[in-house]
């Protein structure tokens, strides 16, 4: 073993003495250090923004005057999504999905103002984040510092001295592996860095090891690979086509390859052609907000029955709530119906593009990375499923307020002068139906078991190139 | 120089590279003029609902104020036939809407969004090839052509053998990069003329693939001199590509954001929600006021005829919502006109957003389209409104039959009457 540490000594002597290599790694350092605390900063800003309008916007529904129930139910409320503790790694989805929601009565609306819309549009690959560093460029940095450490000394012709005096190819391989090894150990500080601050705002350590841990690993694939080309390949030219032709494929083309092949093969409707088919349904379910409407005759029906009255007027309850509150239940289904298939659809073209995976550590290191921070599209849909029980929760209960505490006779003379206005009106005190929001990323055990086959994938490619960059070092000749 | 272009052609790694660019550059012609084939036909089956849903809606209802109230009108910005280039803003901001004439705030900021892990991996589109992977193999073509022949000993041979060595540098350089620029540039025609781009757009698109390739083989050849080795020489144009594609663009994305702070999204909206939300319990003359200033002409005609609900009074304190918002939302999109004019500018020291934002500019595509749409739709909605009032404040009868064939329909043209007068 020590000949392997003294074989990677001196390829960091090596790296240490050509100012190439000495100025890349400064300069990806720079860069690490500031996206880092940038984007942690960042992060924690959107993070307290968001808690402090969350308890503003139930502060404001709470504090609203009396008025007539179902005007409550059309005021609506907000909801907001606070970044999880792991956003100031991989910010993940948040930026295109946007994370605030306007609730309302009768219709589900979609996240408003994604960061991505108002950006100015400078081209390039978008804002850095940590995650994009380590996925998409710190590859490169490997590539140039690592595609050379077996065919420098080809090159150099000591190579062959050096297997001469007995050091085998396996422990020369073994030796370049750990000198990477440690390049990658120091790379990936900032990265532990970040899982330990958020382990300290709260997250759970497990997760953010097991984060830090996966990029080591994606970064690992990058050292075999480089390191199996330059035991295989005869120049340093050709190693370093290989390698950049290789990174080109895997990181830029097959995952944007993969989204297009996804939604080909997964078409999804947009949201507006969705509503307007829905609302073929919808029509059918009748207008809560007309108690006439002939779908609604059949409840009358029933209700009038099992109160032994002859109208409306003299149920003990109040009809247009109990509409309003039927209505709102019927269509909540329908809503929830449409909302879901498009959440599963968008889950089929999740999963058909991790099959791609297989193809692009880049892609699977990615999905792994926005699952264990909890920025992924699932906890996205999750988000917008808690979102949508609030929803329900809070309509409802201003309906059951409706047909309990205002009586119909108040109701229907609700637009007849000052006076109707105001006797159609009630207490301020039932908005407490509003329950509190704070919305929290899955389990850790739950984010580790999502991202367990892309792990899977990034630890078969690992062992595969290792394993094949170890058989070619067995029989490396001069 | 038929030498040289014999010389091109015998090298196998030259042919490895043009032909990935050539594949790259079918398949994302293809695929784009796919999703804009798609885009149209979204756009076609939305406007054919629209019609069919609003007559069966108008048919329904006894009175304009709940004929206005369930009416909805589709909006939309129909990819231009250059936009299977670059899909640009289209990806981020909405193209299409739904609108009905209740304040608007509340409704032009819904985003009919697509797969949000789509958007983070971002769109295999021509201007992705051209702005981000055609630099790369401007630099894999050419970074060992000096330092190869020196390796190979013949440098010296060769630079001897002609009058002006730069000038067969230059030469074989112009050769690759020409070639690659025909790889690349030759799909994206024959899709444009296919899809029926105008030919000045394509030329102009073509010119700026073609300008954007020479300065990357000028920084090219100016970073890889013959007497570092080759692999020397690639590593540092990595470092370069990925400082001018990456980093640069990145940098100047952060540096706009926070020079030109966008006010909070959600607080237009909000402002709005409370504005109408208040106006049911505040006296209706806090309405009217508003209302009259922008509307004079129904100051005669806001007098209550019943004792209840008007829908007059209704659609009023709609519009007023629109207005007190508007402060927000202006400065809102003002922020977003000046940030892509920061970017503008911005791009004369970043060639890659130079060129992308030229792609997205010929496409249609970029923030000032987007803009442009944003208005057309803010000018249909008033053209509702003005349409509606006359019936409402007149207590016109209601007329179902009629109205089906005289409402306002969105003309997508506006569009780009408003972009030219931006």
């Amino acid at each position: 073993m020590s000949g392997s540490v003294l074989i990677a000594k001196e390829e960091w002597r090596q790296w240490l003495r050509s100012r190439l290599a000495v100025l890349s790694l400064i300069v990806f350092s720079v860069l690490l250090l500031f996206t880092t605390v940038l984007t942690m900063l960042d992060a924690q800003e959107a993070r307290h923004a968001r808690l402090h309008q969350q308890e503003q916007a139930e502060e404001t529904f709470l504090n609203q005057p009396d008025r007539h129930p179902h005007r409550m139910v059309h005021y609506g409320h907000y909801v907001f999504r606070a970044p999880p503790p792991l956003a100031i790694f991989d910010p993940g989805v948040d930026a295109v999905t946007g994370q605030s929601l306007f609730l309302e009565g009768h219709r589900q609306n979609s996240a408003m103002f994604a960061d991505a819309r108002a950006e100015a549009r400078t081209g390039g690959f978008g804002a850095l984040t940590p995650a994009k560093l380590y996925h998409l460029f710190l590859p490169l940095l490997i590539i140039a510092l690592g595609h050379g450490v077996i065919l420098r000394e080809r090159e150099a012709r000591t190579l062959g001295p050096l297997l001469s005096q007995g050091v085998s190819g396996t422990r020369l391989y073994r030796g370049k592996l750990l000198a990477l090894g440690a390049l990658i150990g120091l790379l990936s500080l900032p990265a532990l860095f970040s899982s330990i601050a958020a382990s300290v705002s709260g997250e759970s350590l497990l997760a953010g090891l097991t984060l830090y841990f996966g990029n080591v690993l994606y970064l690992g694939i990058w050292a075999a690979l480089t390191l199996l080309v330059s035991v295989v390949t005869r120049s340093r030219g050709v190693a370093l086509g290989v390698l950049s032709a290789a990174w080109v494929l895997t990181v830029l083309v097959i995952p944007r390859i993969g989204v297009t092949s996804a939604s080909v093969a997964l078409p999804t409707e947009g949201k507006i052609l969705t509503d307007m088919r829905m609302n073929d349904d919808l029509r059918k379910l009748g207008d809560g907000h007309n108690a006439a409407d002939p779908a609604f005759a059949a409840l009358q029906a029933n209700l009038l029955e099992q109160y032994g009255v002859e109208t409306v007027d003299e149920l003990p309850v109040n009809f247009r709530g109990i509409v309003a509150s039927k209505s709102e239940e019927e269509l909540t289904e329908t809503l929830n119906a449409y909302a879901e298939k498009r959440m599963e659809r968008e889950r089929a073209q999740a999963a058909h593009l991790s099959a791609y995976g297989w193809m692009s550590p880049y892609l699977a290191i990615g999905g792994a990375s926005r699952n264990l921070a909890g920025t992924d599209l699932d906890t996205h849909h999750r988000f917008l499923r808690e979102a949508e029980t609030v929803r329900f929760d809070f309509v409802q209960g201003l309906n059951e307020a409706h047909i309990g505490k205002l009586s119909y006779i108040d109701d229907i003379n609700r637009n007849n002068g000052e006076e109707g206005n105001r006797r159609a009106r009630i207490d301020a005190a039932n908005w407490q139906v509003l329950n509190d929001f704070t919305f929290t990323p899955d389990p850790a055990s739950d984010r580790l078991r999502r991202a367990m086959s892309k792990l899977l994938a990034l630890a078969l490619w690992f062992l595969g190139l290792l394993s094949m960059g170890l058989l070619a070092a067995r029989r490396l000749t001069p | 120089m038929r030498n040289e272009f014999r010389f091109m052609l015998r090298d196998r790694a030259v042919w490895v590279w043009l032909s990935l660019a050539f594949i790259f550059s079918v398949a994302a012609v293809t695929l784009g003029l796919y999703e804009v084939s798609q885009q149209r036909a979204e756009i076609t089956e939305l406007t054919q609902l629209d019609q069919v849903e609003r007559e069966v809606t108008l048919s329904d209802q006894s009175d304009w104020g709940s004929a206005a109230y369930y009416t909805f009108h589709i909006t939309y910005d129909a990819p231009s036939d250059f936009a299977f280039a670059a899909m640009g803003q289209r990806d981020v901001s909405p193209w299409k809407h739904r609108i009905r004439m209740l304040a608007l705030e509340g409704q032009i900021y819904e985003t009919d969004a697509n797969n949000p892990d789509f958007a983070l991996i971002g769109r295999f589109d021509f201007a992705f090839i051209a702005s981000l992977i055609a630099p790369l193999l401007v630099i894999l073509l050419l970074f060992d052509l000096r330092s190869g022949e020196q390796v190979a000993g013949r440098l010296r041979l060769i630079e001897a053998s002609v009058g002006n060595p730069k000038k067969l540098w230059r030469m074989r350089a112009g050769l690759r990069t020409g070639a690659l620029a025909i790889a690349l540039c030759l799909p994206v025609s024959i899709g444009g003329l296919m899809s029926g781009a105008s030919v000045s757009a394509l030329a102009f698109c073509v010119a700026a693939v073609c300008l954007y390739l020479a300065f990357w083989t000028a920084v090219t050849l100016w970073f890889t001199p013959a007497t570092r080795t080759g692999a020397y020489n690639l590593t540092i144009m990595l470092g370069v590509w990925l400082l001018i594609c990456a980093v640069i663009p990145a940098t100047l994305t952060q540096v706009i954001e926070r020079v030109v702070p966008l006010p909070d999204g959600g607080e237009i909206v909000l402002t709005q929600r409370e504005a109408v939300n208040d106006a049911w319990d505040v006296p209706r003359e806090a309405t009217y006021d508003p209302f009259i200033e922008r509307h004079p002409e129904w100051a005669d005609y806001t007098a209550w005829e019943e004792d209840g609900f008007e829908w007059k009074w209704y659609y009023a304190f709609q519009q007023v919502g629109d207005q007190t918002a508007q402060p927000l939302s202006q400065a809102y999109r003002a922020g977003q006109a000046r940030r892509d004019e920061f970017a503008k500018w911005s791009s004369l020291i970043s060639p890659a957003t130079l060129l992308q934002r030229t792609m997205e500019h010929l496409a249609g595509t970029d923030m000032r389209a987007a803009i442009a749409y944003e208005q057309s739709v803010r000018d249909f909605h008033e053209k509702l409104r003005e349409w509606y009032y006359p019936k409402m404040f007149k207590s016109e009868d209601f007329n179902a039959d009629w109205a089906i064939g005289a409402l306002p329909i969105f003309d997508p043209a506006a569009k780009t009457r408003t972009e030219n007068s931006l």
